[in-house]
Parts: structure tokens; sequence; C-alpha cells
């Protein structure tokens, strides 16, 4: 059997295509940084001295880490509508991308923080500095550098996650694909154009975070 | 040796023979076969509600299981007196071409393309895209979805990912947005949980939905994209297609029209009327 290729309805639609890739990058980088937010809480909230801190923490990580990312997109967007909570669907997927980012991350800060030594938050101490001067002063500093290479790698993660958005009708770049593809039935073209879009992309953001590293770890 | 070889051409001979003359004919039509056997076999689905779908008891029922028992009352005065086959939709016309059933009642869209493959029946229901409301929602019918959106507020419809989905709902509602899911189970949780007004599904299944979930579902009365199912059959055997076609044509316009309308208002929801007596009812 021959398959003929036709590049043509890909050529008359890469706009779209693009523009859904640029989508699901800023709607990855804003759930990361959402993310971060959420993972230093729980993560500060993990290593406190106080149980029930700690136990909220790792209920949150434990609930979002082993839940998968699908269902608990739908959850958002079919099933809170039903407790009067309604997001738009783009809002609704960076809410639910954030927490699940939140949950990661936590246990990438805690393990950060728990590898700082004992003598640098000591030494700080020493010097007067309040418990929120080291935190932000001390522990942050050193803890981001450590993990920003795990950071990294969870970004792109991230990224490639943001094509489950399809699912509720986020204009990304699988959503555009399937479009493409049912409409054409050119599936072959279709896929395999965003493929190679998520290929490029994921390795032009990997190659810059390492140059961000590198530049860290340098400064 | 060729002794050999003539025994073997009289004894093939001697075979096709005695089953020419059991047969009465160059080929006996397909109905003088089923009446032998004692029982029609009908391939159809069984995954689409009110067609083809298993019960809680997991026998097959639907609307096109409906049309196969009236065709074995016909023959056989009972209507129990056939057998399903299931068979996926791609299988609907390979397993006729090879005789593993007789007829298929399975929802199909009498096409062009097909029609160089098998023969349909007349048309025994004509399908149609209409437009699911949720019950209890901001519309109750079609024209107040058509006035809000008039109005300018905006109109949200789901509808499953397909070739003119697009097209579909600015036919249905000109300046409505579409939001299309990638499975019919995704447009219903849509509807239900008010992300989209309405969706645009099929009129059959709006028609079943809203009557066996009259709580949560409304039929909004609209329709549009009409399509004919037949039944579908073997294009070389004339004696058969005709029965078929007269079997059908007395269920739904004639003596036998309570068969029809019974079945119709079990999966439909809607109770048809008697056929006006005097001119044929489709000449009318």
């Amino acid at each position: 059997m021959t398959y003929f290729f036709n590049f043509e309805v890909i050529r008359n639609n890469i706009g779209l295509m693009l523009g859904g890739l640029g989508l699901g990058l800023c709607i990855a980088v804003v759930s990361l940084f959402f993310g971060i937010i959420l993972g230093l809480f729980a993560a500060f909230a993990a290593v406190s001295s106080n149980p029930a801190l700690g136990r909220l923490s790792s209920g949150y990580t434990a609930l979002f880490r082993n839940t998968p990312l699908l269902v608990l997109i739908f959850i958002a967007y079919f099933g809170l509508p039903d407790v009067g909570i309604i997001m738009e669907k783009t809002t609704s997927f960076i809410f639910t991308l954030s927490l699940y980012a939140g949950a990661y991350m936590a246990d990438v800060f805690r393990a950060g923080l728990q590898a700082i030594p004992r003598g640098v938050i000591e030494a700080g101490q020493a010097i007067g500095l309040t418990r929120f001067q080291i935190r932000w002063s001390i522990q942050m500093p050193i803890m981001f550098r450590n993990v920003l290479p795990s950071m990294s790698n969870f970004l792109i993660s991230l990224f490639k996650d943001t094509s489950l958005a399809a699912s509720i009708t986020v204009h990304e770049l699988t959503y555009f694909a399937r479009k493409l593809s049912v409409e054409t039935f050119r599936v072959f073209e279709a896929w395999l154009t965003a493929a190679v879009l998520y290929v490029v992309t994921c390795y032009l953001v990997a190659y810059l975070l390492r140059k961000l590293e590198r530049k860290l770890s340098f400064g | 040796m060729w002794g050999s070889v003539l025994t073997v051409f009289l004894l093939e001979t001697l075979s096709v023979g005695c089953s020419y003359s059991a047969a009465g004919g160059p080929q006996s039509s397909k109905l003088q076969k089923v009446l032998g056997r004692g029982k029609l076999i009908v391939g159809t689905g069984s995954t689409n509600v009110p067609w083809h779908f298993k019960n809680e008891k997991g026998e097959l029922v639907g609307f096109d299981i409906e049309m196969g028992r009236i065709l074995a009352q016909a023959l056989f005065g009972d209507p129990n007196k056939v057998e399903f086959v299931e068979q996926s939709p791609d299988a609907r016309i390979p397993n006729l071409l090879v005789d593993k059933v007789d007829v298929t009642f399975q929802f199909m869209t009498i096409s062009p393309m097909r029609l160089q493959q098998v023969a349909f029946s007349i048309p025994y229901y004509t399908e149609g895209i209409g437009l699911l409301l949720p019950a209890g929602g901001k519309y109750k019918n079609y024209n107040e979805l058509a006035a809000a959106q008039r109005r300018g507020e905006k109109v949200t419809i789901a509808i499953l990912q397909n070739v003119d989905a697009a097209d579909i709902v600015q036919r249905i509602l000109k300046g409505a947005k579409d939001d299309q899911y990638e499975n019919q189970g995704l447009v219903y949780q849509a509807i239900n949980s008010r992300r989209a007004d309405a969706g645009a599904v099929d009129l059959s299944s709006i028609m079943w939905l809203a009557s066996k979930e009259p709580e949560k579902y409304l039929n909004s009365g609209f329709s549009v994209n009409p399509q004919n199912y037949g039944a579908a059959m073997r294009s070389d055997d004339q004696v058969w297609i005709n029965f078929v076609n007269g079997v059908l044509l007395d269920a739904m316009t004639g003596a036998t029209y309570p068969l029809y309308n019974a079945a119709y208002a079990k999966w439909f929801g809607e109770q048809l009327p008697a056929p006006v007596i005097g001119k044929p009812s489709m000449y009318r």
C-alpha cells in the first residue's frame, strides 16, 4: 500500500498550530510560576516543626501526585461548576496544572531545603537574622540554585502535559492537530507536524535553561 | 490417472446437478432460503443507544432490533425467530457480501458510495442533528437560544470534533461558539456541567435522552442535516429486496403500522399517528 503525503493542509494551517504551540508554552510557564509559589509554601510546611502543617503538606502532595492529571482536569472543568465554581476553560486548566505542579515542586523544594547544611542556618541565626530573613536570603537562593536542573526538566514535562488541555477544547497545539486530522483525513501529516513542533520546542527550552543553569552556577 | 479424473468430474457434476434440482432454479432467492431455514439472520451492532445496545440483562434491544423482529414476524409470524449477529460498523457490507447475514439493520445511512456495493431498503428512519438542552438551564427551546444570540449574548454549542463540525454549528446558529470534544461522552458532560449551552448530537439520541431522563435533558425542537437509514442487503436478489421493502412499507404505512409505531414510541418517546385512510400517506 502506497501512502501519498500532502503537507499542503499543514502549510495552510501552520499559523493555527504555531499559535496553539505558543499558548501551550505560556500555559506551562504560568502554571510553573504558580506551582513554584504553592510548592514553596508546601515545602516549608513539610519541614516546619508544626505537625499539622506537615500533615497538610503531605496530604496535598499525595493527592495531586497520585491522581492522573487528566482526571484532575475533568474534575476541575466539569465537576467544580456543580458546586458553583465556574472558571473559563484556559483558567481552569492553568488552575489544575498549577496545583499539580505545586505538588511536584513541593517535593523538589523539600529535598532542596533538607540538603542545605544546618550550619548555614545557624550562622544566620548567630548574626541575628529573623526566621523570614533566613528563609528569604539564605535558604531560598541556595535551594533554587540546587533545584534548578529539576525545575528545568519539570518545565519541559509540564509543557508536554499541556497537550491534555485539548480534552477540554483549549486551543493549543494538540487540539489543532486533532482538528486538522479529523477535517482533512491527513492524519499522519497533522500528528507528525505536531510531534516535530513539540520536539523542537522542548529542545530549545532545554538549551536555554541549560545556559541559564551554567550562568547561575558560575555567578 | 484419466480414470480418476473422470470419476471426480462425474461426481462433481452429479453433486451440482442435485443441488440445482433441489434449489428449484439457477439461484433461488434468499427469501426461500430464510423460510427454509426457519429463522432470519440480522446483522446489527450493540453499542448505540437507542438503536442497538444491551440492556441491564445483557439482551440486545433497540430500534434496529425491533425492525429485525418486524421482519421475522412477517416471515414466520413470530418476532423471536431471528438471530442477531453483532458486527462492527466496518463489517456491515462485508458480512452481507459473504452471506453471513441476510440483512443488516444497523443505523446505516443510505449513500451513493454504499449503493455501489449493496442495496438498501426504503428508509425506515430519517436521522438529523438536533440540539440537546440541559433541563432547568437558561434556555427552554431553540427560539430562546436564537434570541439570546441575536441579543449579543455568548452562546456555546458543544459538538463531537469531526468533519464540518464548525460549519454544522454555524448552520444551527450563526455566530454561536463551537466547543469541539474528542468523544460524545464529553459533549454530554459539557451540557451537564453547563460548560455549553447546548449540544449538537444525533436527533435520535436526543429523543431517547429527553424521554428517558427528562429531569436532565430537553429536546430543543431543532434539527438539521437529514440522512436516511435503510436496511442493507445484497444487491443481486430482487425478490428478497422487494420482500423487505414490502414489509417495511406496510409496517410504516399499512396494516402492521402498530408494530412500527410501538417501536417508535418505545425508543424515541414519540407517539406517531395512525396512517390516514384513503390515498396512501406517502403520496400525500
